[in-house]
């Protein structure tokens, strides 16, 4: 069998060990001996020739975190969908969705809940993927684009857009100009330490604490009218979405994360100290700059849909990371929870006071800081990202 | 294997405005094991960095095979030489096993992630480094040897004819420094270029064939231990008197009556 002659050849290679070199002596045909590595699926193709030109590698847990997250998305919008001032039944959902039943239970799940889930589910998975590489760009989990100012800054720049501040651009494009700008003054303050440590992170809330000063500032200028039409972006909240931004964050949520799945092998890399991962062969510097206008992308785009939710870039990927394993970066889980944080948050404060509603900001805020507490209490060995 | 050979020329490496590295002309013999040797502050981190292209020279070059590093791709430069720094950290929960897995990073790509040379060299990787057996254990749970063999581990897999290692035996015991250095020797004698950064003069002489000793950024001595060790340099290096013995076993040259220099003269260059 062929089988045999490979695990043959294979034998006699390794009875070569002591001759390392060249590394042209290879096993060839003995693909189908191939292992996974322990964790692993290993799908491969395979030429006719018995050359393989693809093999990719699928965490097992963190295909199995996804999944998990996956459904528990699905089920919390289903419940999203059915709760409310007016609650459905369950099974009255599916067929709302599509339009038929009940004129009424139609009306609320077309109309209002579906496109105020998907804004929920859209900022949430944006916030929670740019959360998760900010984290692992600073390799360090306090560091996510909310706590270093980014949420802040474009703000700031959307409030000023709402209240007409002169400048003409719609929220989404000022919101992205905020995120840069907000970005690149903590960078720039931050400059000398580079992207780890403290150093970065206080001069990330001291950007923030600016940016939301002045968004303040602005607010308290402008005619109470006004004030009240950006007051959605001080807290975050997806009562008032400027349509264009969710149609924008629509498109370019899959572009971000796009790129982010691009990124993941420079990402798990980056993990390790620069002179390691250098010594790997990653262009350190280039895949940061990267990786940093991914998150800053992101972050823009949802700021200018929801507002400053930046704890979801804390909660979404700290719960994919719990659920997946240590060797990748869990670029799809965090945004799958990150979805999910969003879509509960958004739910507990819709139905908890009801009428009344809360800004989904503000029960992240009430949820996140204590998670927040427990981050900075917990033993500092699990400090890293 | 092909040899490959590494050298500098006019290498000049700063920190800011300060010139750590000047001017500096060296070859490393291919197949043998180089050490790199001085006082504290002398350069000889700063060395390796530049020789492994973490630091970018302020002028001069660093030649693989008569070409520029710098000029390189990334990967490709991955491929040829590996470099163990001093404070390697990984993420943490990591296994040694997915250490070491991670030395293939520059063969692989996006659609090849796993082959079988992957799986073979892993394997092989381990077995040299004696790690197997630690294979699935977190690397945080390892004692400081354990832990540098398994990024030795790493080193190899990358299957680089090249390695550099900074200072590979700190803050190791010496039973564990003994296991360091006899594993630089294997690899070296499968026909590996191995250049370390050492503290410790006397386990240079034992385990190095070709030394370079800095002093203020400058090479004020190079080639066989056994040939450029001597009472006088050792006075330049370290600014210490001893007597240089051999080891009845090994002939390779001891410290022995070690003492600080007669006269107090002030350190030249400190800083």
């Amino acid at each position: 069998m062929g089988r045999e002659k490979a695990a043959m050849r294979c034998d006699v290679s390794a009875q070569n060990q002591t001759r390392q070199w060249p590394a042209e002596e290879r096993c060839e045909g003995a693909a189908n001996d191939v292992v996974a590595p322990s964790g692993h699926w290993r799908l491969a193709w395979q030429a006719a020739d018995g050359r393989v030109p693809c093999s990719l590698l699928i965490d097992r847990r963190a295909f199995g975190a996804a999944l998990v997250l996956l459904m528990a998305l699905l089920m919390a919008s289903l419940a999203y969908l059915a709760m409310g001032s007016n609650p459905l039944a369950p099974q009255a959902v599916l067929p709302a969705l599509v339009g038929r039943g009940d004129i009424m239970a139609v009306f609320l799940v077309q109309e209002l809940r579906l496109p105020r889930l998907a804004a929920a589910c859209l900022t949430g998975a944006a916030f929670g993927v740019a959360g998760c590489l900010m984290q692992t760009l600073a390799r360090n989990r306090l560091a996510t684009p909310g706590i270093i100012g980014i949420d802040n800054g474009a703000t700031a720049f959307a409030v000023a857009s709402v209240i007409g501040l002169g400048v003409s651009l719609a929220p989404p494009a000022m919101a992205l100009v905020g995120a840069s700008t907000a970005a690149a003054l903590t960078f720039g303050l931050a400059a000398g330490g580079g992207t780890r440590g403290y150093r970065f992170i206080v001069a990330g809330i001291g950007v923030g604490a600016v940016f939301g000063a002045i968004t303040q500032l602005l607010m308290a200028k402008v005619h109470i009218d006004t004030a009240n039409a950006a007051y959605p972006w001080t807290v975050g909240s997806l009562n008032a979405r400027p349509a264009g931004a969710v149609t924008l964050l629509a498109v370019g949520l899959p572009l971000g994360l796009g790129a982010a799945l691009w990124l993941t092998r420079a990402l798990s890399l980056m993990r390790f100290s620069d002179a390691v991962a250098s010594g790997l062969g990653l262009r350190v510097s280039q895949r940061r700059w990267q990786v940093l206008v991914v998150s800053v992308w992101l972050t823009g785009l949802a700021v200018a849909v929801a507002g400053p939710v930046g704890l979801i870039g804390l909660i979404g990927p700290e719960i994919a990371r719990s659920l997946s394993s240590p060797r990748g970066v869990p670029v799809v889980a965090s945004a799958l929870a990150g979805a999910l944080v969003m879509v509960l948050a958004d739910l507990a404060g819709r139905v908890l006071l009801a009428p009344i509603e809360i800004p989904v900001g503000i029960v992240t805020a009430v949820v996140g800081g204590p998670w927040l507490l427990w981050i900075l209490l917990r033993p500092a060995s699990r400090n890293l990202a | 294997m092909t040899q490959h050979e590494l050298a500098t020329r006019d290498l000049t490496l700063c920190h800011g405005r300060a010139t750590i590295i000047d001017r500096l002309a060296l070859s490393l013999p291919a197949g043998k094991v180089t050490a790199i040797v001085g006082p504290n502050g002398c350069g000889k981190s700063t060395l390796l960095a530049g020789l492994s292209r973490l630091h970018a020279p302020k002028q001069g070059a660093v030649l693989l095979d008569g070409r520029d590093i710098q000029q390189l791709p990334a990967r490709e430069l991955a491929r040829r030489l590996a470099l163990l720094p001093q404070e390697a950290t990984a993420p943490e929960g990591l296994t040694v096993a997915e250490l070491v897995r991670f030395g293939r990073q520059p063969h692989q790509g996006w659609l090849r992630q796993w082959s079988a040379e992957d799986q073979r060299i892993v394997g092989k990787a381990l077995v040299a480094a004696d790690v197997s057996e630690l294979a699935d254990r977190p690397l945080d749970t390892l004692s400081g040897g354990q832990r540098q063999r398994a990024w030795i581990a790493m080193t190899i897999a990358q299957e680089t004819p090249l390695l550099l290692l900074d200072e590979p035996t700190s803050a190791l015991d010496l039973g564990h420094q003994i296991e360091v250095f006899e594993l630089v020797g294997r690899l070296a004698a499968a026909g590996r270029t191995v250049v370390m950064v050492l503290h410790d003069l006397a386990s240079a002489c034992r385990y190095a064939d070709h030394l370079l000793a800095l002093r203020n950024g400058q090479l004020i001595a190079a080639g066989p231990p056994g040939e450029v060790v001597t009472t006088d340099l050792v006075r330049q290096l370290y600014d210490i008197e001893c007597t240089l013995i051999p080891d009845p076993a090994t002939g390779s040259l001891l410290l022995a009556n070690v003492r600080r220099a007669g006269r107090v003269k002030k350190r030249e260059g400190e800083g």
